[in-house]
């Protein structure tokens, strides 16, 4: 597999220097039952997600970028 | 030119001979034996697709030796067959054959159960193909990155004008070759245009030829692995090119497997590159344009040709072959190669005497490399896409392709349908198994190819992958069950140690005293990617230099930041669950990381600086998430603070113990007086000459000073503590006594006492949460959590006897926890733990059984409850 992510501070870097952080998700919600959504369940698109990754192999920051997590194509940073 | 060893016998090498027309030349006819039938094989496509020649080579199994390059001193053997390939006894299976039907797998031995993994042995050593050596490891290869805008697979005619059209554009090329360019061509017009083509891309400096690199799969990215004698390569394009040409097609008849069957381009290259005559007399299955080529190449190396040609073609054959018009080849027959071939002519069928049989009857495009690359940025050019395409033709799509267009794709003659002998060379799939296992109902390529293995050896499908769609196609009555079967990676044979190239690099990480604690004799062992000493020889005396004397530990593993800038105190304050805003200058204090599910990440101290920084620290496997962490939040919170990961800048050792004071004093430490710099305090002071950030903790229980110093110093301070301390009784200690030390306390072990679903108050930690703050991460989730009964804790356990570490905690015969640390303390004179346990009925149970040990639950901490030797 090969994903170039497109980092804003060091170009296009192969994602295996980078960890996942995951799909972006808010920071806070409404109330608990929302919250207890927000922080337990995750969408799990198969398709374009918005998610997080950091360059830890790199410039040690972090980024939010859009993916097809069926073909992995990036559509560029949110 | 020198000799290869084969066997034990010296085997001539001549110039640009693979180890195949080596040993072909001095009369080796029976290169391997098949995998299930132990059926003799020899040379048959010559283009390293198929795997017939396969011979283990340097030690090395499974490789093709049609496509390996013959050297002097190397050595070759043959791997299979008992007592050998010459004569094997296990040639027996062939007539036997009923033992192991199609699909036996899922079908003998099952009954009774027994019996299978008995079978399975047996089985296993009749099969294979070749025996790894176990004794050695291969030397690991070095891995390269490169990264081009065009990577052309295959240079051929259209693979290097492809490379020469994107050169033009200005592209950067890298082209590879499993071979070397022309190797395999006769003299011809085809070989004047590789080597013309060849001086224009050498001559080039946009252009890398990687020869001898075979690309062995198209990942998406997309990402090419190309494996070299001497290095895998991961090429990193923008668009890819596969040139990979096409085979001459693999046919499927009666006795199509014997030595002696060649494909025709392999025996040309035999008879034109290296000049050995494949046999006497020769019967050639025309049905392409180049096919008269070849009977012309045979002919020349003084073989005796008998023409088999599609009707109206035979004046296309060079004068005087004789021909077999109309004539259509039924079955080989011969017992160590190829001795005669029946022919079905208009009246009736004609063996003819013969000791070769070359198949020049079709062109397969060789497309694995395309076909797996779906949705991919990779266009096609030559043979693959234009199947049978001229020479002009080849230039044309390989130009256009390199130029950035896609050349349509023209759909390949449909193979002819097996009527007999082997579909599938590699696994020993014949035409009869495919139809019995049609009749039993596997009726689709995908599921024929899953029943009978039939494309799943090492030729990936090359030369039967069409041979199975028109065997499906012919019965099926649905498309889409007869088309070709999936093509993956990888597309050529791998050899374990490619695979591995470049991978599993252990990173071993030290701190500066590391060379101390060796030449101290430390038992240094790995946690996590660190190198740790457990104990220096006698744990108990470590552990009584800490309760009595003084001891010192190198702790320079631990996570340490520097947190600074504007929003430093309120990042911190958002993210971790204690209060920072009113911790001042010069105090510490415990840390929880939660996750926003309020679970324990892990922990740390917290030391407030002047001028709103900060200092912190965290366990030891924790400092790269902890870095991610708080970085991730100051970014998603956008506060302005600035994290500094000085986890490898700083050194630390713990110095602890009653007399520990004494020491630093001794090293003209100043104001570390109990007035001065009580319990959770923390200050600049220098030791022994060394500028220490030294932070008064207490995970051992005794008076202890962290001191926290630039690495480079670090073996001066050590050196410089253990001298001055030498009359006080000091002892370096490692993770062994602090496993006992803490555990007197009470203190937890993030992973070893905790699970992921731990949030503080399970652990007894609450007073390290301030529920009052706002807002902190998982605080939403703590007072979810809080509303519901508690219904698992950490307790204290003491035990009367010795009990094992991850037994169950027993309430009568129910399992009710289970013990997560236990020791032998020396200070109490008792057996101590830590342990899991379930509420039952609404309570805990305080009287209990660790496996067969009596235990009780008691509170924390067992050691010095008060703390007054830790505040001394």
């Amino acid at each position: 597999m090969g994903i170039k992510i497109p980092c804003p501070n060091c170009g296009p870097r192969e994602y295996t220097e980078f960890t996942f952080g995951g799909e972006l998700r808010d920071l806070e919600s409404p109330d608990p039952d929302a919250d207890f959504r927000r922080v337990y369940l995750r969408e799990n698109v198969a398709g374009v997600q918005t998610e997080r990754w950091f360059h830890a192999h790199g410039c040690r920051r972090w980024l939010t970028l859009r993916r097809d997590t069926v073909t992995n194509r990036i559509d560029g940073l949110a | 030119m020198g000799s290869l060893d084969f066997e034990g016998r010296a085997v001539p090498i001549e110039e640009g001979d693979t180890v195949a027309s080596a040993l072909y030349r001095a009369g080796v006819r029976t290169f391997t034996r098949s995998l299930k039938h132990h059926r003799r094989r020899g040379p048959y496509c010559m283009s390293g697709d198929c795997a017939s020649c396969l011979l283990t080579v340097d030690d090395q199994p499974g490789a093709r030796s049609c496509a390996t390059d013959a050297r002097d001193g190397m050595r070759v053997k043959r791997e299979e067959g008992i007592p050998s390939a010459e004569v094997d006894l296990l040639a027996i299976t062939d007539r036997v054959r009923w033992l192991m039907p199609v699909g036996f797998y899922s079908k003998t031995f099952i009954r009774p159960r027994f019996t299978w993994p008995l079978a399975e042995r047996v089985i296993r050593s009749f099969t294979g193909l070749g025996h790894l050596p176990v004794d050695r490891m291969p030397a690991r290869k070095p891995t390269r990155n490169l990264r081009t805008d065009v990577l052309v697979i295959g240079g051929g005619i259209a693979g290097l004008a492809a490379a020469v059209a994107a050169a033009r554009d200005g592209a950067s090329v890298v082209v590879c070759d499993e071979g070397r360019l022309g190797e395999a061509l006769a003299p011809g017009p085809a070989l004047e245009r590789i080597r013309a083509l060849g001086s224009e891309v050498r001559a080039l400096s946009s252009v890398t030829l990687l020869e001898r690199h075979t690309a062995i799969g198209v990942y998406e990215g997309p990402l090419v692995p190309i494996v070299g004698e001497e290095e895998v390569v991961r090429v990193d394009p923008e668009r890819v090119v596969v040139a990979t040409g096409a085979l001459e097609r693999h046919l499927a008849f009666p006795g199509n497997d014997l030595p002696g069957v060649w494909l025709g381009r392999g025996a040309v290259r035999m008879a034109a590159v290296h000049g050995v005559a494949i046999g006497s007399r020769a019967v050639v299955v025309t049905g392409t344009p180049e096919a008269a080529d070849h009977v012309r190449a045979l002919r020349d190396v003084g073989i005796d040709v008998l023409a088999i040609v599609p009707e109206g073609q035979a004046e296309l054959l060079p004068d005087g072959v004789r021909a077999a018009p109309d004539a259509i080849l039924v079955a080989a027959e011969g017992r160590e190669g190829v001795r005669s071939v029946t022919l079905e002519t208009g009246r009736g069928e004609r063996r003819v005497a013969c000791d070769a049989l070359v198949l020049s009857a079709g062109r397969d495009p060789r497309d694995a490399l395309l076909r797996m690359a779906d949705g991919v940025e990779v266009v096609g050019a030559g043979d693959v896409v234009w199947p049978g395409c001229t020479l002009d033709e080849a230039v044309e799509s390989g130009t256009l392709a390199g130029a950035g267009s896609t050349p349509v794709l023209r759909e390949p003659e449909v193979a002819p349908t097996p009527t007999g002998g082997y579909v599938c060379l590699c696994e020993d799939v014949t035409a009869g198994e495919l139809e019995r296992a049609w009749e039993e109902g596997w009726r689709s390529s995908e599921i024929l190819k899953r029943y009978t293995t039939a494309t799943m050896g090492p030729c990936r499908g090359a030369l039967c992958g069409r041979l199975l769609s028109s065997f499906a196609a012919a019965g099926a009555t649905a498309p889409a069950a007869a088309g070709r079967t999936t093509a993956r990676p990888p597309g050529r044979p791998v050899a374990l140690e490619d695979l591995a190239a470049g991978i599993h690099e252990t990173i071993e990480k030290r701190t500066a005293l590391h060379e101390r604690h060796v030449e101290m004799g430390g038992r240094l062992d790995w946690l996590g990617a660190w190198k740790r000493p457990l104990h220096y020889g006698d744990p108990l005396d470590e552990y009584r230099a800490v309760r009595e004397r003084v001891g010192i530990m190198d702790v320079g593993t631990l996570g340490k930041f520097l947190v600074a800038g504007r929003d430093a105190a309120t990042l911190l304050d958002r993210v971790f669950p204690c209060r920072v805003d009113d911790l001042t200058p010069g105090r510490s204090r415990y840390l929880l990381a939660l996750d926003e599910a309020g679970y324990l990440m892990d922990d740390g101290m917290l030391c407030a600086l002047d001028g709103g920084r900060f200092a912190l620290t965290s366990t030891s496997g924790g400092a790269d998430r902890m870095e991610a962490w708080l970085r991730n939040w100051a970014d998603r919170l956008d506060l302005h603070a600035h994290i500094v990961n000085r986890t490898s800048m700083l050194g630390a050792i713990n110095v602890a113990g009653p007399r520990a004071r004494e020491l630093l004093q001794a090293l003209g430490a100043e104001g570390v007086d109990a007035e001065t710099m009580p319990h959770m305090s923390h200050a600049e002071i220098v030791v022994a000459g060394v500028p220490c950030h030294t932070m008064r903790v207490g995970f051992v229980g005794e008076v202890s000073f962290e001191l926290h110093h630039p690495r480079s110093r670090g073996v001066e301070l050590w050196d410089a503590l253990l001298q001055a301390g030498a009359g006080l009784g000091i002892r370096p200690h490692g993770l062994d006594t602090l496993d006992v030390l803490r555990l007197e306390k009470g203190h937890v072990y993030l992973g070893q006492d905790t699970l992921p679903d731990d949030h503080p108050g399970k652990l007894g930690l609450g007073w390290a949460v301030a529920m009052d703050k706002p807002a902190f991460v998982g605080k939403v989730s703590l007072e979810r959590m809080s509303s519901f009964p508690l219904e698992r804790k950490l307790v204290g356990l003491e035990f009367e006897g010795e009990p094992q570490r991850g037994v169950p905690l027993y309430l009568g015969d129910r399992v009710v926890g289970r013990v997560t640390s236990c020791a032998r303390s020396e200070a109490l004179g008792r057996e101590i733990g830590l342990g899991w346990l379930r509420a039952v009925d609404g309570g805990f149970p305080s009287s209990l059984r660790a496996g067969d040990v009596p235990a009780r639950v008691v509170p924390r901490p067992f050691y010095d409850p008060e703390g007054a030797r830790l505040r001394a």
